[in-house]
C-alpha cells in the first residue's frame, strides 16, 4: 500500500525519475504489446476469431480518420490505436492491487498531451504552412488571444482530466479499503467498478480529443493540396 | 504530488517506442493482410468478370458454329433428297417405257400370232371344205371347175370378217 502523493524517486545522470511510474509503464508496454501480439500473430487470408475483431478496430479507426483528415491523416492511424490501448491499459492498472496507473502521475498525461499538442502544431505547419498560422488570427486579429488561451489550454485540460480521473480513483479506492471493515466490501466493489468505466471513459476521451485536435490541423490539408 | 521531472521526458520517449513497436510488429501487419485481401478480391473478382465474358464469348461461338453446321446439314440433307427424287422419277420414266414397249411388243406378237392363225385357219378351212366337197359331189365335177369353185369360195372368204367364221 502506497502512501499517497509521495513519490519514490531515483537519480540518473542527474535527472529525477518517478522510479514507480516508469516501472509501471514499462509494464503497461509489455502488456499492450503482449495483448496486441497475440491479437496479430496468425493472421490469415480468410479471417476467423479475433483477428475479424483487430481488423474492424483497423477499418473503422481508419475510416473515421480519412472522413475527418483524408488520406493523409492514415499515418496518425497507429499512433491513435497506441494511444488508446495504452492509456485503457494503464487506467485499468491502477485497478490491481499493489499496482499502479502510469496515468496518476502527471509526468505521464502532461508527456502524452504535450506529444499531442507538438505533433498537432507541427503538422499543422508542415502541412498546412502560412495558411496555419493566419486561422489563428480569424476572423479578426483580435482573437489572437483567445487562440492563444485556447492551445495552451488544450495539453492542460487534455492532461490534468487523465490525470485527475485516475488519482482520485485511486486514492478513494485505498481510503475505501481503509475506512472499511473487511466484511464490507460493497462500497469498495462499487467503486472499482466506477473505476473500470471512467478508466475506460477517459481513454477513449483523450484519444477522441487527440484525433479531434490533429484533424484540425491535418484535416483540409487535402484541399489545400489540390 | 504535481511534481514535474525527466520522467515527462522518460514517458514520451517510452509511448513513441510503443508506438513504433506497435507500428511495426502488430499494425502494419493487419494493414497488409487487409490489403492483401483487398487486391486478392478484387482479383478474383476480375478473374471472374474475364471468365465470364469468355464463357460468352465461346457460347457464341458454339452458337454460331452449330448453327452453320445444321444448315451444312439441312443442304445435304436436300441436296440428298433432291438427288433421290431425280432418281426416282428416272426409273420410274425408264420403267414406263420399258412398260410402253413391252406393251407394244406384246401387240405386235399378238397381231402376229393371229395373222398366221388366220392364214393357217384359210388353208384347213379350204382343205377340209374341198375335201367335203370332193366327197360329195365326186363325179360330177372336173378338175376346171373344181379350181373355179375354190377360187370362188376363197374370194367369198376374204369378203368375209375373220372373226366371224366359225373356228
Amino acid at each position: 500500500m502506497h502512501e499517497i502523493g509521495v513519490r519514490e524517486v531515483v537519480q540518473f545522470a542527474g535527472f529525477t525519475f518517478n522510479w514507480e511510474t516508469l516501472c509501471m509503464t514499462w509494464l503497461t508496454m509489455a502488456i499492450v504489446l503482449l495483448v496486441a501480439f497475440l491479437a496479430t500473430r496468425n493472421l490469415k487470408m480468410v479471417p476467423t476469431g479475433w483477428q475479424n475483431v483487430v481488423e474492424i478496430i483497423v477499418t473503422s479507426l481508419e475510416a473515421q480518420i480519412e472522413s475527418t483528415m483524408g488520406k493523409r491523416g492514415l499515418f496518425l492511424a497507429p499512433f491513435i490505436v497506441s494511444l488508446f490501448m495504452f492509456l485503457l491499459v494503464s487506467n485499468w492498472l491502477g485497478l490491481f492491487p499493489t499496482l499502479a496507473s502510469p496515468t496518476n502521475d502527471l509526468n505521464t498525461t502532461l508527456g502524452l498531451a504535450l506529444l499531442v499538442i507538438v505533433m498537432v502544431h507541427t503538422l499543422g505547419l508542415y502541412l498546412k504552412g502560412g495558411h496555419y498560422i493566419k486561422h489563428f488570427f480569424q476572423p479578426t486579429p483580435v482573437f489572437v488571444i483567445i487562440n492563444a488561451i485556447e492551445e495552451v489550454a488544450k495539453p492542460i485540460t487534455l492532461s490534468f482530466r487523465l490525470f485527475g480521473n485516475i488519482l482520485a480513483g485511486e486514492i478513494l479506492i485505498i481510503i475505501l479499503l481503509k475506512l472499511m471493515p473487511i466484511w464490507m466490501p460493497i462500497p469498495s466493489v462499487i467503486w472499482l467498478a466506477f473505476s473500470i468505466f471512467i478508466g475506460g471513459v477517459q481513454a477513449f476521451i483523450f484519444t477522441m480529443l487527440s484525433m479531434a485536435y490533429l484533424a484540425n490541423a491535418v484535416g483540409g490539408a487535402d484541399e489545400e493540396a489540390e | 504530488m504535481i511534481d514535474l521531472n525527466m520522467t515527462l521526458v522518460a514517458q514520451i520517449l517510452n509511448f513513441l517506442i510503443l508506438v513504433a513497436l506497435l507500428r511495426a510488429f502488430c499494425y502494419k501487419p493487419v494493414v497488409r493482410m487487409l490489403k492483401a485481401r483487398q487486391d486478392r478480391i478484387a482479383e478474383s473478382l476480375q478473374k471472374a468478370d474475364d471468365d465470364a465474358a469468355e464463357a460468352d464469348r465461346l457460347l457464341a461461338d458454339y452458337k454460331q458454329k452449330l448453327a452453320e453446321a445444321n444448315k451444312k446439314a439441312e443442304a445435304i440433307v436436300s441436296a440428298a433428297k433432291k438427288q433421290a427424287d431425280q432418281e426416282h422419277e428416272a426409273k420410274i420414266q425408264e420403267t414406263n417405257a420399258q412398260i410402253a414397249q413391252m406393251k407394244k411388243e406384246a401387240a405386235e406378237q399378238i397381231a402376229n400370232d393371229r395373222a398366221r392363225a388366220v392364214e393357217q385357219l384359210k388353208g384347213e378351212v379350204v382343205a377340209l371344205s374341198l375335201a367335203a366337197a370332193g366327197k360329195i359331189i365326186a363325179k360330177n365335177i372336173d378338175k376346171d371347175d373344181n379350181e373355179q369353185l375354190i377360187d370362188e369360195f376363197v374370194s367369198q372368204l376374204d369378203k368375209n370378217k375373220i372373226g366371224d367364221l366359225p373356228c
